[in-house]
C-alpha cells in the first residue's frame, strides 16, 4: 500500500466514522441540524462505498456506479449549504443560485453522458469551489459569533470545509494538466485527510475534546462565581448567574428560574412594571423548557418554543427565542431551580450546549444554596440582634422604673417618720422637691412606654392636625433647654399634630444633649423648602457606630456604645419619633461621624392649612406610609 | 473590726441622699459617694463599717469598685443596692454579703443594715 492508499483509507475510515456517530445523535435528538449533518456524511459515505465496491470488484466498467458516486459529489456542496442555513442566515438569492448551479451540473454531466468536454469540468470545478468557499466563509463568519465549544467546533468545520475545497482545487488542476496528475492527487489525499479530521473535530468531537473547548467558558464562569453568593441580595446574585451563563454561550440572554415551594411555582426576575416584586411567577406544568426540565430533572432542549408553548407564543417572538435549552439547577436531592438559555434559532451542536448548561446548572445550585446559607445566616443574625434589643430593652426599662420608685418609696417614706417623730416640725422642702422630681421622672418613663405601645405600627391613632407654626414650636422647646441654638427662618405653618410634633422635637434635642457632653451649642435648624419643610438637629457627641445607624428607628434600640448607666433611657424616644413622622407622610433618617457627633434630619410634607384642612384632619391611618 | 462610717454609693442623687439621711436618722455614721472612684477614695481614707453600693454608675462601676478593693487589699463589706434582675448573681460575683433590690422599702434595708453591721 502506497502512503497515499494509506491516506485516502484513513480519510475514508474517519469520514464512515463520523457517518455512524452522526446517525447515532439524529437517532436521539433528531434536530434539523442533526438530520442535515447526517445527510452530508452520508452523501460523502456514499461515495466511498461506491468508489470502494468499485476498486474491490474491479467494476471498472459499471459506469452506472460511478455515475451514483459523481452525483453524490455533486450534491456535497448543496448539502453543506443546507447546514450553514440551518444556523445561520443564508440570502434565499444565495440557497436558490446554488440549488440551480448543482441542477445544471448534474443536467451538464447527464446530457454529456459523462463525457464533459474539459472547459465545461473545469467550470463545473470552478462552481463547486466557489460553493464550498462560500460555505468555508459562512461557517468562519458564525465561529465568530459564537463563543466556547461552538465557535471551536464551527472553526474546525470551516478548516474542513476549505480543504474540501482545495481537494476539488487539485482535482481540477489534475484533470487540467494530466502531466503532473500524481502529484495533485497526492495533494489532494492531503487535502482530504485533513478535511476528515477537521470535521471529525468539528461534528462528532470526543469528549476529552469538548471538555477542553469549554473549560475556558467554564472557569471564567467559576471565578465569577465564587463571590456571587456574597452578594447583597438574591436578586444580584440571580442576574449576576444570568448573565455569566449567557457571556459562556454567547446567547443575547439567559434566565434562571427559582423554585418557591410556597406557591409550587418558577419565579422569574422580570423588568416588568406589571408584577408587584419584580418576581414572575410561573406554574411548571404550563411551560416548555424551564417546566419540562424542572419537574423531570433532566436537561431538555425545546426546539420550536412557539410550537410548544402557544400560549406564550407572543412572548417568546417580542423576544426573538425560538429554541430554548434548560437544565434544572439542584443540590443533592434539593430543587432549587432552572437554569434557561433562550436562542434565536436551534442550537447546532445542542448536544454539547446541553451539556455545557448542565454544568453550569451545577455550579449556579451551588451558588444558591451558599446564597441560601448567607440569607439564614443573617436571619438568624436578625434574631439574635432582636432578642438582645429586648432583653437591653427590658433591663432599660426596669432600671429607668425601679430607680424614680426607689427614690419615691424611700422619701415619701423618710417624711413620714420624720413627720411621726415630730408633727410639729416644717416639712423638709429638700425632700418634697425630690419626691416631686422623681415622680416626674416616673411620669416621663411611664409616659414613653404608654407612648411607644399607641405607637405601635398595628394600631392607628389619629393625628389631631391643627395648624402649628413649627418655629415657634422650635423655640418653645429650645427656649426650655440649655445650649441650643436655634436657625429658624420665618414663621412655617402647616396643619401638623402640634403635641406630636412637639414630642419629636424634644426627643431630638434631649437625645443631642444627652451625648453630647461638651459645651458646644446643640443646633436647630428648620429650612422650608417648596412643599416641605426640613428640621436638622446637629450634635458633637459621641457619635452613633455605623452598625447601630440602620436599627436606630427601631423599637427598644440602644446604640452598642452606649454606656446606659449614664444615658437613662429606654431607647423608645427615636422610635417613637419615627412613628409620628412617619404619620405626618415624612421621613426621619441620621448621619453620623463615631467620635465627631450626629446629625439627625426630618422631613415633612407642608400639608397648608385652610379649606383642605378638614379633611386632611385625622385621615392618615398607621401603616399608610411605613 | 472596722468602726468607720456606713458608705453608700449610688449615681441617683436622690436615692444617695434620702438613704444617707434615713440612716443617720438611725443614728449610724453616714458617708456618701455617687461613684466608685469617690467611694474607692473614701474606702482608703476611712474604713467603712458597710458599703451600701450601686452596681450600675459611670466613671467605675461596682464590679471595678469590688476589684479595686480587692486588689488593694482593702476587706470592706458590701450590701449590692441594684434594680436588676440579675442583682443577686452580681452580688455573688464581687463577693459581696447581701443584696438589697431596689426598689426597697426603708425597713427591708434596715434590717440588710442591722444584721451586716459588724459587730
Amino acid at each position: 500500500m502506497t502512503a497515499a492508499q494509506l491516506l485516502q483509507s484513513v480519510s475514508w475510515c474517519l469520514y464512515v466514522a463520523i457517518f455512524v456517530l452522526v446517525v447515532a445523535r439524529v437517532v436521539r435528538l433528531p434536530t434539523r441540524a442533526n438530520a442535515d449533518i447526517t445527510l452530508f456524511f452520508g452523501a460523502t459515505t456514499g461515495i466511498i462505498l461506491t468508489s470502494t465496491v468499485q476498486t474491490a470488484l474491479d467494476l471498472s466498467s459499471a459506469v452506472w456506479l460511478a455515475d451514483v458516486a459523481v452525483a453524490l459529489l455533486m450534491l456535497l456542496p448543496y448539502l453543506l449549504m443546507r447546514l450553514v442555513a440551518d444556523f445561520s442566515h443564508v440570502p434565499t438569492v444565495v440557497i436558490r443560485a446554488i440549488q440551480a448551479a448543482v441542477v445544471v451540473c448534474v443536467v451538464a454531466y447527464v446530457g454529456f453522458w459523462a463525457q464533459l468536454p474539459g472547459p465545461i469540468t473545469v467550470l463545473l470545478v470552478a462552481c463547486f469551489v466557489v460553493i464550498t468557499g462560500y460555505d468555508a466563509w459562512a461557517f468562519m463568519r458564525e465561529a465568530g459569533r459564537s463563543v466556547g465549544v461552538t465557535r471551536r467546533r464551527l472553526q474546525a468545520i470551516a478548516a474542513g470545509t476549505l480543504c474540501v475545497g482545495l481537494v476539488l482545487v487539485f482535482a481540477g488542476i489534475g484533470t487540467a494538466a494530466p502531466a503532473s496528475a500524481g502529484f495533485w492527487a497526492a495533494l489532494g489525499q492531503v487535502a482530504g485527510a485533513v478535511s476528515a479530521i477537521a470535521y471529525f473535530a468539528g461534528f462528532a468531537p470526543p469528549g476529552w475534546l469538548r471538555r477542553l473547548w469549554q473549560q475556558p467558558e467554564l472557569d471564567h464562569f467559576l471565578q465569577r462565581a465564587a463571590a456571587l453568593a456574597h452578594l447583597p441580595d438574591i436578586q444580584s446574585v440571580v442576574r449576576a448567574i444570568e448573565s455569566g451563563v449567557a457571556a459562556s454561550f454567547g446567547a443575547p440572554a439567559a434566565s434562571v428560574g427559582v423554585w418557591d415551594p410556597a406557591s409550587a411555582r418558577l419565579r422569574f426576575l422580570t423588568d416588568s412594571t406589571a408584577v408587584e416584586d419584580g418576581w414572575w411567577y410561573v406554574d411548571p406544568h404550563e411551560r416548555a423548557a424551564s417546566g419540562r426540565a424542572f419537574l423531570r430533572q433532566h436537561p431538555v432542549l425545546v426546539r420550536d418554543l412557539e410550537h410548544e408553548d402557544p400560549a406564550d407564543a407572543e412572548l417568546y417572538r417580542a423576544f426573538n427565542a425560538r429554541a430554548a435549552l434548560a437544565a434544572p439547577i439542584t443540590s443533592g436531592t434539593d430543587r432549587l431551580g432552572v437554569l434557561v438559555v433562550h436562542a434565536d434559532r436551534e442550537p447546532l451542536f445542542a448536544t454539547g450546549d446541553l451539556e455545557l448548561l448542565r454544568l453550569l446548572a451545577q455550579q449556579a445550585a451551588t451558588i444558591l444554596e451558599n446564597r441560601r446559607l448567607v440569607d439564614e445566616a443573617a436571619r438568624v443574625h436578625a434574631r439574635e440582634e432582636s432578642l438582645r434589643m429586648k432583653q437591653d430593652f427590658l433591663s432599660s426599662a426596669a432600671h429607668d422604673l425601679k430607680t424614680p420608685l426607689t427614690g419615691i418609696l424611700t422619701q415619701s417614706q423618710m417624711l413620714l417618720r420624720r413627720a411621726e417623730l415630730n408633727p410639729a416640725a416644717p416639712s423638709s422642702m429638700d425632700g418634697l422637691q425630690r419626691l416631686l422630681r422623681e415622680t416626674r421622672r416616673l411620669k416621663t418613663v411611664v409616659l414613653d412606654l404608654l407612648d411607644a405601645a399607641e405607637l405601635e405600627p398595628t394600631e392607628g391613632p389619629m393625628l389631631i392636625r391643627e395648624e402649628t407654626d413649627l418655629v415657634e414650636l422650635a423655640r418653645e422647646v429650645s427656649r426650655a433647654r440649655p445650649r441650643v441654638t436655634l436657625q429658624a427662618p420665618g414663621p412655617v405653618v402647616g396643619a401638623w399634630d402640634r403635641a406630636r410634633l412637639k414630642q419629636v422635637l424634644e426627643h431630638l434635642l434631649d437625645n443631642a444633649l444627652l451625648y453630647d457632653r461638651s459645651d458646644n451649642a446643640v443646633i436647630m435648624r428648620i429650612s422650608q423648602q417648596p412643599n416641605r419643610v426640613h428640621i436638622t438637629v446637629i450634635d458633637q457627641g459621641i457619635g452613633i457606630m455605623p452598625e447601630d445607624l440602620s436599627y436606630l428607628f427601631e423599637r427598644f434600640h440602644r446604640g452598642r456604645n452606649v454606656d446606659d448607666r449614664r444615658h437613662a433611657g429606654l431607647g423608645l424616644g427615636l422610635f417613637v419619633s419615627r412613628r409620628i413622622v412617619e404619620l405626618h407622610g415624612g421621613r426621619i433618617w441620621a448621619e453620623s461621624e463615631l467620635g465627631r457627633g450626629s446629625t439627625f434630619h426630618v422631613e415633612i410634607p407642608l400639608a397648608a392649612p385652610g379649606p383642605t384642612a378638614s379633611q386632611v384632619s385625622g385621615q392618615p391611618r398607621m401603616g399608610a406610609h411605613a | 473590726m472596722p468602726d468607720g462610717p456606713i458608705l453608700v454609693v449610688d449615681d441617683d442623687e436622690t436615692i444617695l441622699l434620702t438613704v444617707a439621711e434615713f440612716l443617720e436618722f438611725e443614728g449610724y455614721s453616714v458617708a456618701t459617694a455617687s461613684n466608685g472612684l469617690e467611694a474607692l477614695g473614701i474606702v482608703e481614707r476611712s474604713q467603712p463599717a458597710l458599703v451600701l453600693l450601686d452596681m450600675r454608675m459611670p466613671v467605675l462601676d461596682g464590679w471595678g469598685f469590688a476589684r479595686a478593693v480587692r486588689e488593694r487589699g482593702l476587706g470592706v463589706r458590701i450590701l449590692v443596692m441594684s434594680a436588676a434582675a440579675d442583682a443577686r448573681r452580681w452580688a455573688h460575683e464581687i463577693g459581696a454579703f447581701g443584696v438589697v433590690p431596689k426598689p426597697f422599702e426603708l425597713d427591708d434595708l434596715l434590717h440588710a443594715v442591722v444584721s451586716h453591721y459588724p459587730g
